[in-house]
């Protein structure tokens, strides 16, 4: 009897000691093979001068120093703050606003039917592949024969009818425009989902108390989906900072770079230029930046909340 | 999303290097050789039916050999070829882009093979004129032009005026044969309240508008310097300074669309089909599919008035890699894609046949075929802007987005130009 007792007892000694990490092999391997490989050999590249064939030649910083002054980089990174407030702030804030209307509004007057239906129309731009929807916005916005110049034209309006794509001065808006149209269903799926979950006690309160609903909304809306709203705002930041097929597919960075992005950049140093440290370095910066600004708003989520507790 | 991208890209390469791996290895214990053949032509563009009947008669000549044919994407093989090359899952022959920063890349790199004994001993060295041999020839560097055979062109390309016909005719206009006579022709057009000349600002139409003005007042050495790097380029000479402004003045004049910055070559074609311009300089490549496309107005060509030599060049290479299993196969293989036979049909669809001699007889071929004889005979090709230096091509797109919406002078575009080429020549060239 003792030697199997013996061997009982060693076996779940071993599963006590070893718990569930066996468990975690096939995602930490995925892990090093698809995250923390690629982004050590893109740190290594981006030391280097290289043509992505032959031998990658050691030129330690240079790769940075040269980004530091160069203009095209700079300006990508202007243009980033441009996408978080196309695809953060502005959403975000009519994103909230839709939500609490078809919550509100549309769905007590005309039914929880009607809302769902609306969410799902304002969702549609994110289920419609991003290449497919931005050719249909450049032929829409083509200067001579697209859609929105051939509508402004045909009543009257000839002075507005821009060169949207094609002028540096217009571009970037026009890009921006387009980028609110693509995130827009986001936030109003996520904060609808969340305004479910707010106690209507509140508002039957506060309306008894006779509080307008813009007050409610700021009083009670707003706090009560605020992780919500700091997960909208936390994802959305970080694609803003990575976008890359809508620039792609509708300017290509122009024009004169007007609406160059990082990654875009990045892409066209690494492919088409063939400067493959190069684009490796603004690659690992960019990862950085994308780095430093989550986990500054990860701790200020986190602060808020303990706050918020505290109370 | 770009590093997403990146990654994608690179996976999947590896992904398609080991997929195309593992079929290689399974057909490794056939006795019957397999002759590999990867190209990037649409079978209906001349180049496919051409090379298609060149599969036929390679097959009938070697009646042991499987023929294997690989259609690829064009992109496929421009971001990949490095990686695929550096494997053992490559093909025996392989189409692949001429120039410093495609094949002559890989032909320093030591991925191609050198075939400079072939094309003694098979003559491409006597059937090629000079100007489309340019193309096949590359040094240590990989600078073309000099050194050893490393691809052999089969077909040519260049970049000739396309005009309407009626609408020439609508005003009693003739055919300009000076670059005054033709800046009359589209005063004419302008006065009748038709912008003259299509073109595209987000693609390569303008740049090569550009390069082609320039190389009105230039001679061979001015394109050798420019493109095979002989001597430093002076980008406020007289050549490339002529381009710059003669563009800007064309912007201010209204020849050009003030709205052409988004435009790309697309929608001037498109435009230019529809009769909303009477000219469009452009590639010859676009010859067939104006055939095919124009039916409601007459049509023709002509080469740009005042110049003897014109953005054009060798089309695309067959290259052979040097871990490629059949080299002997490979070069009766392009040599068949040489013979008169070939030639022909792919002349007669459209295309321009490269070696002397080829009889034409489908008219509208033969229109095209004689405006591309004119530079051919004189050693006229000058290549094309974008050429001399890897992303030029986005540069040049933005330096004339610049011109056509004013919002830059033309020195400051060269000097823009300037300095994105001298850092370029630096890279290719390890100065």
């Amino acid at each position: 009897m003792a030697p199997v007792k013996s061997g009982r007892r060693s076996a779940a000694y071993i599963r006590s000691r070893v718990g569930y990490w066996p468990y975690l092999v096939p995602g930490v391997l995925l892990f090093i093979a698809v995250i923390v490989v690629p982004f050590a050999m893109n740190l290594y590249f981006s030391f280097t001068s290289w043509r992505g064939i032959g031998e990658p030649e050691w030129i330690g910083l240079e790769n940075y120093l040269e980004l530091a002054s160069d203009s095209t980089f700079w300006i990508s990174f202007r243009n980033s703050i441009a996408m978080v407030v196309a695809i953060v702030v502005i959403p975000t804030a009519i994103g909230l606003l839709l939500a609490a209307t078809f919550f509100d509004f549309i769905g007590r007057r005309f039914g929880p039917r009607v809302a769902s239906v609306l969410r799902a129309l304002y969702y549609l731009p994110q289920v419609v592949p991003v290449v497919a929807a931005g050719l249909l916005w450049t032929w829409i916005l083509q200067p001579q024969t697209g859609g929105l110049n051939t509508v402004l034209r045909a009543v009257g309006l000839d002075s507005l009818a821009l060169n949207w794509l094609g002028d540096p001065e217009t571009a970037l808006p026009t890009v921006m425009s387009v980028l609110v149209w693509f995130q827009i269903g986001y936030p109003i799926v996520v904060f609808m989902a969340a305004l479910e979950r707010v106690d209507p006690e509140l508002y039957e309160a506060a309306e008894m108390d006779g509080a307008p609903w813009f007050t409610r909304m700021r009083a009670i809306t707003i706090p009560q989906i605020r992780p919500e709203i700091f997960v909208v705002t936390l994802t959305g930041t970080i694609s803003a900072l990575q976008v890359f097929a809508p620039i792609y597919v509708l300017t290509g960075g122009g024009p004169e770079n007007s609406t160059n992005v990082p990654s875009y950049f990045s892409y066209t140093s690494f492919f088409t230029r063939a400067q493959v440290g190069y684009g490796a370095a603004i690659a690992t910066v960019l990862a950085l930046v994308v780095l430093l600004v989550a986990l500054v708003m990860i701790r200020f989520q986190a602060r808020s909340e303990k706050e918020d507790s505290e109370l | 999303m770009h590093k997403k991208t990146i990654m994608r890209a690179i996976g999947l390469t590896v992904a398609a290097t080991l997929t195309v791996g593992i079929t290689a290895c399974s057909s490794g214990g056939d006795e019957s050789t397999t002759f590999k053949i990867w190209h990037y032509e649409d079978p209906t563009s001349a180049m496919g039916i051409a090379w298609n009947q060149a599969i036929e008669v390679f097959e009938e000549e070697h009646p042991d050999v499987t023929v294997e044919f690989q259609s690829k994407a064009f992109d496929q093989i421009q971001q990949s070829a490095g990686m695929i090359l550096n494997s053992d899952a490559v093909p025996d022959v392989m189409e692949y882009n001429k120039g410093n920063a495609t094949a002559g890349l890989l032909a320093s790199q030591g991925l191609l093979t050198d075939l400079s004994d072939a094309a003694e001993e098979r003559g491409w060295d006597d059937m090629l004129p000079t100007s489309i041999q340019t193309t096949a020839k590359y040094d240590e560097q990989g600078v073309m032009g000099s050194g050893g055979w490393y691809g052999v062109p089969t077909y040519g390309a260049f970049a000739t005026m396309f005009y309407n016909k009626d609408m020439f005719a609508d005003l009693g206009l003739s055919v300009p044969t000076t670059l005054d006579e033709l800046e009359d022709v589209m005063d004419a057009f302008v006065a009748d309240g038709t912008t003259p000349l299509a073109t595209g600002g987000a693609d390569y139409p303008a740049g090569q508008l550009f390069y082609e003005l320039a190389l009105q007042k230039a001679d061979r050495q001015f394109v050798n310097d420019y493109q095979l790097y002989e001597n430093p380029v002076d980008f406020h000479g007289e050549e490339l300074q002529f381009g710059a402004d003669t563009f800007d003045e064309w912007v201010k004049k209204g020849y050009i669309s003030g709205d052409a910055a988004s435009l790309s070559a697309e929608d001037m074609g498109t435009a230019w089909e529809a009769g909303t311009y009477p000219m469009m300089f452009t590639v010859s490549a676009w010859y067939g599919r104006v055939t095919n496309e124009v039916t409601d107005f007459d049509w023709g060509i002509f080469n740009f008035p005042g110049n003897s030599l014109s953005a054009g060049s060798s089309g695309n290479l067959w290259v052979i890699p040097t871990n490629a299993a059949n080299k002997d196969l490979a070069e009766d293989f392009i040599d068949i894609t040489l013979r008169p036979e070939q030639q022909e049909l792919m002349g007669n669809s459209g295309g321009l046949p490269v070696i002397e001699g080829v009889e034409i007889s489908d008219e509208r071929s033969k229109e095209l075929n004689d405006a591309f004889a004119e530079y051919l005979e004189s050693d006229g090709l000058a290549f094309y802007p974008d050429w001399p230096v890897p992303g030029y091509f986005e540069d040049l797109v933005a330096a004339f987005q610049s011109l056509i919406n004013q919002s830059k002078s033309p020195d400051a575009v060269l000097d823009e130009l300037a300095a994105s080429y001298e850092d370029g020549v630096a890279t290719v060239t390890g100065n």
